[in-house]
């Protein structure tokens, strides 16, 4: 519960700090897991980098849309209002589905097999998110609802929660539960080559999300017919992952039975 | 692509160092861009060396531009977040 970290006698923000930890130790993984399968670090240094710009710009571009009614557009080319929009307020879900389809795009343009990297990779999502989350704990922001029990917090004066009062403490069960299928996925798709990671993850994550959203408490939430955005997000992803599942097995078993 | 990629790193370098996180999305921006273009270029053999440096330097840059920039970007006042 510290905004600030003191490092080498400068305050740095332990939200970015935290985010850089899960980033660059994310990277270090992924180092190990290419070299044991043998894959390209050049071309996963393409698509992690095509998808950190997917993330931002999905991200950005979900949360101006849901902020469409807050947002003055008239003064989108004031320089001090733009720089002030881009630096607050991103939504994960857009920025998840904005990575996602640059990583297949990266495939694409520089005819990389992406979606084999994305497979064994995708573990490092949840891991980063998870140190993101930490980050949410240090700065007090999406922090959760009222609470007296087991494990309750209380944020100090000058953080983004309400100081005094015991909340759940939302941002670190999610962060324990996204290490906890980062470590899952991650075992499943180095040691099992499992076909399904992705898709496992989308189905986790959304089922984790949706659940948790009830123990938020951070204000102007968009509610629309009893259930947040990112629980109507979480539903349609559930969805279509499972969808999307069901689509490979029948393909799977048509081609079992030609051959 | 390995020079493009050097000077976009420089750049990142310079913006993450010197904005204090306010200007930090552009840096990342240009970081991202330029370890892109290092990465690629890293696969020419004759111009691997300005390439790679350009793909460290992209790096350094946008890990310092993320370092002061997502100051919970997520939940700065004003407006909402999720």
């Amino acid at each position: 519960m510290q905004l600030f970290i003191e490092l080498f006698g400068k305050q740095i923000p332990s939200y970015g700090l935290m985010i850089v930890i899960g980033v660059v130790l994310g990277n270090l993984i992924a180092f190990a897991v290419l070299h044991y399968s043998r894959l390209d670090l050049n071309d996963f240094f393409v698509i992690e980098a095509y998808t950190f710009l997917g993330a931002f710009i999905g991200a950005k571009l979900l949360y101006l849309i849901v902020s469409f009614n807050e947002i003055q557009w008239g003064r989108l080319f004031e320089l001090q209002y733009f720089n002030e929009l881009m630096l607050g307020g991103f939504v994960f879900y857009g920025g998840l589905i904005g990575g996602l389809i640059f990583a297949l795009c990266a495939g694409k343009f520089h005819k990389i097999d992406s979606k084999l990297y994305m497979k064994r990779l995708i573990f490092l999502i949840p891991f980063i998110h998870a140190f993101g989350r930490i980050g949410c704990y240090m700065a007090g922001c999406c922090y959760g609802i009222p609470y007296d029990g087991f494990g309750a917090v209380v944020f100090p004066e000058g953080s983004l929660a309400p100081s005094g009062i015991p909340l759940f403490p939302v941002q670190l069960v999610e962060a324990i539960l996204l290490f906890i299928i980062a470590a899952f996925l991650g075992y499943m798709s180095i040691r099992k080559n499992w076909d399904y990671s992705i898709e496992s993850y989308l189905i986790l994550y959304s089922i984790v999300r949706f659940i948790l959203e009830f123990y938020r408490y951070d204000e102007v939430r968009g509610f629309v017919l009893g259930l947040t955005t990112s629980q109507w997000i979480s539903i349609a992803i559930l969805i279509v992952s499972i969808l999307v599942i069901i689509k490979k097995r029948v393909e799977k078993k048509k081609l079992e039975s030609e051959e | 692509m390995g020079i493009a990629s050097l000077v976009l790193g420089i750049i990142a370098v310079l913006i993450g160092l010197v904005s204090a996180g306010s200007l930090g999305w552009l840096g990342a921006i240009l970081g991202i861009i330029g370890i892109i273009l290092g990465a690629l270029g890293r696969k020419d053999p004759d111009k691997q060396g300005i390439a790679t440096a350009g793909l460290v330097l992209s790096i350094i840059g946008l890990v310092l531009s993320l370092l002061l920039y997502i100051a919970c970007v997520a939940c700065l006042a004003g407006l909402s977040a999720m």
